[in-house]
């Protein structure tokens, strides 16, 4: 192992935090699904990925910029998944949280398949003028996607911050939240709350997977990455508070970097899932709040 | 139907014994076929029939762990290639045969069952899946960016290949004796416990059972099953390399197949091996096809036939009260 120097350091750190953002926004959905409905949504990587392959569709065929496309993926992928909750996973949470878990675990294998038939199994990226450059940040080289990504997480986290706090519809979230039954009794549509809720997740996902694709390269089995360095995202931040998930993002982005700086890129996620397993085991429940189900 | 079955109907069901005999006459005659196959059967369909096993085994050992003691791993794959990796080193480095090279491989699969349950079984029910999860992918990644054991190419095994009627007796022992382990954990005070545990995880502490002692023989076990398989699929293929060894499609057959089957019944994992392999060996063109297709199976399974294509099936047979009773898993 080679120590790396300390500007090397440096230059990890700050681009760990940047890209962090990324991290944030696609842990976001999951924090939400998860904060409301005490479900871990498995297919959460999926549509993060399907996101990508939406943009990448436009970018393509109709030479839309992906973050431009973003305007039309984000509803569009609220509007797929909206029924998903309503029509699958609903009518099960009563029978415990197994059945709505493995029935995302079937979507996301169904999810996929499906991508490799439509899409084939090639590597794909979204490749735009500014997905390559690069601007210096007192002497720190950083790539501009990472700027964007970082300043979108803010964005949307404010936005989702705003909408859950302030809005009626987030009053009836937070109380499905609370306590479902309850929120039912005061005429809190609860299964239409949580469809919403499901979209809204899905919605966020979407703006994770364009990010992906402009960072990264994505494959139709990119999704398990992200659903786990969300999940650990979520862990670390604490559940269904915007703000630890955003905060928990830019610390999993730094963690990832410099460690990836210490032993190779190669080891980025798994040094991210090691110190997600780490902080589980030691605070199962901690930063939850909640017990677990 | 056969005769005998009929037979049995005829007399009605409703007395256990006769449920009993009816099971037992139907397991003999399954035993009989599955033993005589080879002698008949096209090499294709011995092959078929020795993936349908290897996977009923995996089937079987995740049935013990998600159908009887509620602990929904989809950590598998990890189990699965470190078998793989030991029967590899094994016999490359001393010459030991194959079947004893599977037993350390189950050793090894265990021990690093026993070493990991320690963090994992503070998580429960959803935590301990995702963490699982998490498990088997981090050790994915790091296999394939570590050096050691062949790095990401893998390595060749020395011994020749064992043959088709060789490997398919060598798998159906391997699931007669997983089908046996579960079966006999059940009678045991393990097995009650186990059951405990599944339906209130908190009251059977209470009552002052060894929650974590009864979750780590069920861990290990079943990981000693899933390890010798890994080792039986690594002899099989003559070769090692950390993508198929520890591929996430390892755990997502198993959970399917399971299922499918039937969760918390004895028959479930056979019958859902044989239902997802021959479907797949229908759609032996179309694999990802396949695979979603499967994913559907599994989500409507979930919904409509929470027991399964196994559990459904016998449930129907019965008379009505025993149907009441039969609805309860396990």
């Amino acid at each position: 192992m080679d120590l790396p120097s300390g500007h090397a350091l440096v230059t990890a750190l700050v681009t760990g935090v940047l890209l962090g953002g990324l991290f944030a926004i696609t842990a976001l959905g999951l924090s939400l699904v998860f904060g409301v409905m005490r479900l871990i949504n498995l297919v959460h990587g999926e549509l993060i990925v399907l996101g990508a392959y939406l943009a990448f569709v436009l970018l393509e065929h109709g030479g839309i910029d992906p973050l431009l496309g973003l305007l039309v993926i984000a509803p569009a992928l609220a509007v797929v998944a909206y029924p998903i909750q309503r029509v699958l996973l609903t009518p099960l949470m009563s029978k415990g949280a197994e059945a709505p878990l493995l029935t995302t675990f079937g979507l996301s294998v169904i999810a996929q398949n499906v991508f490799i038939l439509v899409f084939s199994g090639d590597t794909q990226s979204l490749s735009t003028s500014y997905a390559s450059d690069s601007v210096d940040l007192a002497g720190i080289d950083v790539p501009v996607v990472y700027l964007i990504s970082f300043g979108l997480a803010l964005a949307l986290s404010v936005a989702a911050h705003l909408v859950i706090q302030r809005t009626g519809i987030g009053r009836e979230i937070r109380a499905s939240a609370e306590d479902a039954v309850a929120a039912e009794v005061m005429g809190v549509n609860v299964p239409r709350i949580y469809a919403v809720t499901y979209g809204l997740g899905a919605g966020c996902a979407a703006v994770g997977g364009v990010l992906v694709g402009l960072t990264f390269s994505f494959t139709p089995t990119t999704g398990v990455t992200y659903l786990l360095t969300g999940f650990a995202v979520v862990v670390l931040g604490g559940l269904g508070s915007v703000k630890g998930t955003l905060l928990g993002g830019l610390l999993l982005g730094a963690i990832e970097s410099v460690g990836g700086a210490f032993f190779g890129d190669g080891y980025r996620d798994l040094i991210g899932f090691l110190v997600f397993l780490t902080f589980l085991a030691i605070r199962p429940q901690g930063l939850f709040g909640r017990r677990p189900a | 139907m056969s005769p005998a079955l009929t037979l049995a109907r005829g007399r009605g069901l409703a007395s256990r014994g006769g449920r009993r005999a009816a099971a037992g006459a139907a397991f003999l005659v399954l035993g009989l076929v599955l033993a005589t196959l080879p002698t008949f059967a096209s090499d294709y369909t011995v092959l078929v029939g020795y993936r349908v096993l290897e996977y009923a085994a995996l089937a079987q050992a995740w049935n013990l762990l998600a159908g009887y003691g509620g602990l929904v791993s989809l950590g598998s794959a990890a189990f699965i290639g470190i078998g793989s990796y030991a029967t590899a080193e094994i016999t490359i480095h001393s010459g030991v045969p194959l079947v004893p090279a599977m037993l350390g491989s189950g050793a090894a699969a265990a021990a690093f069952a026993v070493i990991v349950s320690v963090p994992l079984f503070r998580l429960r029910g959803l935590y301990f899946a995702i963490g699982t999860l998490t498990l088997a992918e981090a050790l994915r990644i790091w296999m394939v960016n570590w050096n050691g054991f062949g790095g990401a190419s893998g390595q060749f095994l020395t011994d020749t290949a064992p043959g088709n009627h060789e490997i398919y007796y060598l798998s159906l022992v391997v699931l007669a004796l997983a089908t046996a382990l579960v079966a006999g954990v059940l009678r045991t005070r393990l097995g009650v416990g186990l059951r405990a545990v599944r339906d209130n995880e908190d009251v059977a502490q209470e009552m002052g059972l060894s929650t974590f002692r009864t979750k780590l023989w069920a861990f290990a076990l079943a990981a000693s099953v899933m390890g010798a398989v890994g080792g039986m699929q690594a002899a099989r293929l003559s070769a090692i390399e950390p993508y198929g060894a520890f591929n996430l499609q390892w755990t997502i057959d198993i959970v399917n197949i399971a299922i499918v089957g039937g969760l918390g019944t004895i028959a479930g994992p056979l019958a859902g091996a044989a239902f997802v392999i021959i479907l797949g060996e229908l759609l032996a063109d179309y694999p990802e096809l396949h695979v979603a297709i499967t994913g559907a199976i599994l989500i409507a399974v979930i919904r409509f036939a929470p027991r399964g294509l196994w559990g459904t099936l016998a449930g129907a047979g019965l008379p009505a009260p025993l149907r009441l009773l039969a609805r309860r898993r396990g």
